[in-house]
């Protein structure tokens, strides 16, 4: 008889706590008006006074249309008395259900958002209004916005169901903002090869340019040659030949447009 | 025993069911002169060897088979530039056989169908170690001499990227280094490559070597490279004279010019020269590297450069390396971009067999087992193709 013993003990303490009633069972009773008696004598059980009774749970003297931001204004622990949902939660038996709330630890432990409905975080924002003030008439449009404040912080939040409410992908933060010594940046720090103004674009053009030269095809522009379906073809395959490396593909490829650029069979 | 009897029996010219004979060279070595003009009266049941000799007839028909170039043309056209292995194949056997293999035949079909209006198309011929690059471009280069172009033969560009004794600082241009033993050595063998040509090009601009010497308008190549040789202080700028003139004048159409360059990715690689207080040397600071890099740009027409990549000279890049890109580096990939890149791969069956029929003819095999299918499958296990291995494999055998 555990649960008897307990509150026993405790009432031998002065001034502590009494534990929460877990469950609603009612304990036993003591003979009731029984004085408090000196802590160094040994108690029956009959002269302990009264120990209270359990109070029937918040739930019950809860209103349909109460005010629920009170009754969890803050992040709190779920507490199955002030919750009034019949909630179920664990795994169950065999030709049983999942578990009551009562009591319930696996309720305990995963986070809950009861302190953030919608009603809740209407009254934040209403809150915070008085703190604000108008958004800028000038800046109605992205371009704007970009030129007066360049920077611009990415952050990325994630929403899964599983074990834990961290997930490692929200802790990237990107940064975006162009500096002026960037400008500076050469092909030597390029992350990826780009074919345009490359000086593979500038040998293939003069080669080009000296065949049409030779052929006495001198109207040809540098535009037109570019929008050529030969160059696309071409300057796919370089692309792919600096991003992607060597491999017999793409050697072959690149071999393939070269030579139909320069017209060998 | 039975190698006796071969021997006999090819002596006489019959056919011998159990080898097969090899076409035109079966007169006694020394008469190598007389290669070129033999009748083939042998049967042409031959797998290795084929008579065609000329690379200008070669075709796909000939591939897989060995064709027998005169000992006389490789000392006019190979004066620098074989192999040091396939020198000395060639010094055993007495005579010189080369395959015919694809990737020479797709570079032969190219270059005969060259526009010499248009800028010099570059080839690249790119492989694994021991794969066959340096003697498929000796094979263009024969093809070429044979059509009478003007070959300009860099044996191979990593011996002017390392190991030179005297640098002199250059006359011409205080930025750069000469490297005079270098080029005296490549002017000699140019000379004995090109002799017929060096009379007929004559310069077309001044050039004034130090006060005192000067050489004018006019006067032919010849002597340029003349000068070049005598003197060996002006070697390099020799060089890079006839280089600036050939590229000049080949777009006149007078003769067609073939650059071949061993070993390209040389000219933008490292360096293991050093100044005299140890600071390395970069290869553009060499004017050896510096003419050569302008040579194989494609802004003159009127000819073709062909190259290949070479792990084996290169210095401070990775033995597997092979692919274009890697050996080339972003440099060079983007000067010599574009380019036809050309891939000489290992032996397929057909020429491996051939191969080694051509070493058991020439009695190179003295193995027992080595005739018999499983020796042949051992070999090729163990070398898996690859030309280079094969041939040092069957070296020991």
């Amino acid at each position: 008889m555990a649960a008897a013993s307990l509150p026993a003990w405790r009432r031998l303490q002065p001034g502590a706590r009494t534990l929460r009633a877990f469950s609603t069972a009612a304990s036993p009773t003591t003979l009731p008006g029984n004085p408090r008696p000196s802590t160094t004598e040994r108690t029956s059980r009959f002269d302990r006074p009264p120990r209270r009774k359990a109070l029937p749970p918040r739930t019950e003297k809860m209103a349909v249309d109460q005010d629920w931001p009170s009754v969890y204004p803050v992040a709190a622990p779920f507490k199955p008395s002030a919750v009034p949902l019949p909630v179920r939660m664990g795994y169950p038996v065999k030709m049983g259900v999942p578990m009551a709330k009562e009591g319930n630890l696996e309720l305990l432990k995963i986070p809950n958002f009861l302190h953030l409905t919608p009603v809740a975080i209407k009254k934040h924002c209403e809150a915070l209004k008085d703190f604000c003030t108008e958004w800028p008439a000038a800046l109605d449009s992205d371009e704007k916005c970009e030129k007066h404040f360049p920077i611009e912080i990415d952050t990325a939040d994630y929403v899964s169901a599983g074990p834990s409410i961290r997930n490692p992908k929200a802790r990237v933060v990107t940064l975006r903002k162009t500096e002026d010594w960037e400008k500076n940046k050469t092909e030597a720090d390029m992350e990826e090869y780009i074919w345009t103004n490359s000086s593979s674009e500038k040998n293939i053009l003069e080669t080009l340019l000296q065949i049409k030269a030779a052929e006495k095809n001198l109207e040809v522009t540098k535009e037109e040659l570019l929008g050529t379906k030969e160059i696309e073809d071409y300057k796919k395959c370089v692309v792919s030949l600096k991003n992607e490396g060597d491999s017999e593909n793409t050697l072959s490829q690149y071999k393939d447009s070269v030579k139909r650029l320069l017209n060998l069979t | 025993m039975l190698k006796g009897v071969t021997r006999l029996v090819s002596r006489v010219h019959k056919l011998d069911p159990g080898h097969f004979l090899r076409l035109g060279t079966q007169a006694p070595q020394s008469l190598a002169a007389h290669l070129d003009n033999q009748v083939s009266f042998e049967s042409p049941r031959a797998i290795s060897c084929t008579s065609e000799n000329d690379p200008a007839k070669h075709e796909e028909k000939h591939e897989g088979q060995h064709y027998n170039l005169p000992l006389q043309d490789m000392k006019t056209i190979f004066p620098h530039g074989l192999p040091p292995r396939y020198a000395m194949q060639m010094k055993t056997f007495n005579e010189a056989c080369l395959m015919v293999r694809k990737p020479a035949l797709e570079l032969l079909h190219y270059l005969k169908n060259t526009n010499f209006a248009h800028p010099a198309v570059r080839y690249v011929l790119y492989g694994e170690k021991g794969t066959g690059k340096t003697l498929s471009l000796c094979h263009i280069i024969h093809f070429c001499a044979k059509q009478d172009w003007l070959i300009l033969h860099i044996p191979d560009a990593h011996l002017w990227v390392k190991d030179c004794r005297d640098l002199l600082q250059s006359s011409y241009n205080k930025q750069r280094f000469d490297q005079p033993l270098e080029a005296s050595v490549w002017l000699k063998n140019f000379k004995t490559t090109n002799e017929r040509f060096l009379n007929q090009i004559k310069i077309q601009e001044k050039y004034v070597w130090n006060k005192r010497e000067s050489i004018e308008k006019g006067s032919s190549l010849g002597e340029v490279v003349e000068q070049g040789i005598t003197r060996v202080r002006n070697a390099t700028d020799a060089v890079g004279i006839v280089l600036k003139e050939l590229k000049r004048q080949s777009s006149l159409g007078i003769f067609h010019l073939l650059v071949a360059v061993d070993g390209v990715n040389a000219l933008w690689g490292r360096t293991t020269l050093k100044r005299e207080d140890k600071s390395p040397i970069a290869a553009e600071e060499l004017a050896l590297i510096h003419n050569l890099r302008k040579m194989v740009k494609n802004d003159w027409n009127g000819g073709a450069i062909v190259m290949t990549l070479s792990q084996t000279g290169s210095l401070f890049k990775p033995r597997k390396a092979y692919l274009p890109q890697e050996l080339l580096g972003k440099e060079g990939f983007d000067a010599l971009d574009p380019f036809i890149p050309i891939l000489v791969g290992n032996y397929n069956p057909k020429e491996f067999e051939s191969c080694i029929q051509y070493y058991l003819e020439n009695s190179w095999l003295q193995h027992e087992k080595a005739h018999t299918e499983e020796g042949k499958k051992e070999l090729l296990f163990l070398s898996n193709g690859n030309p280079g291995q094969l041939e040092r494999l069957c070296a020991y055998l």
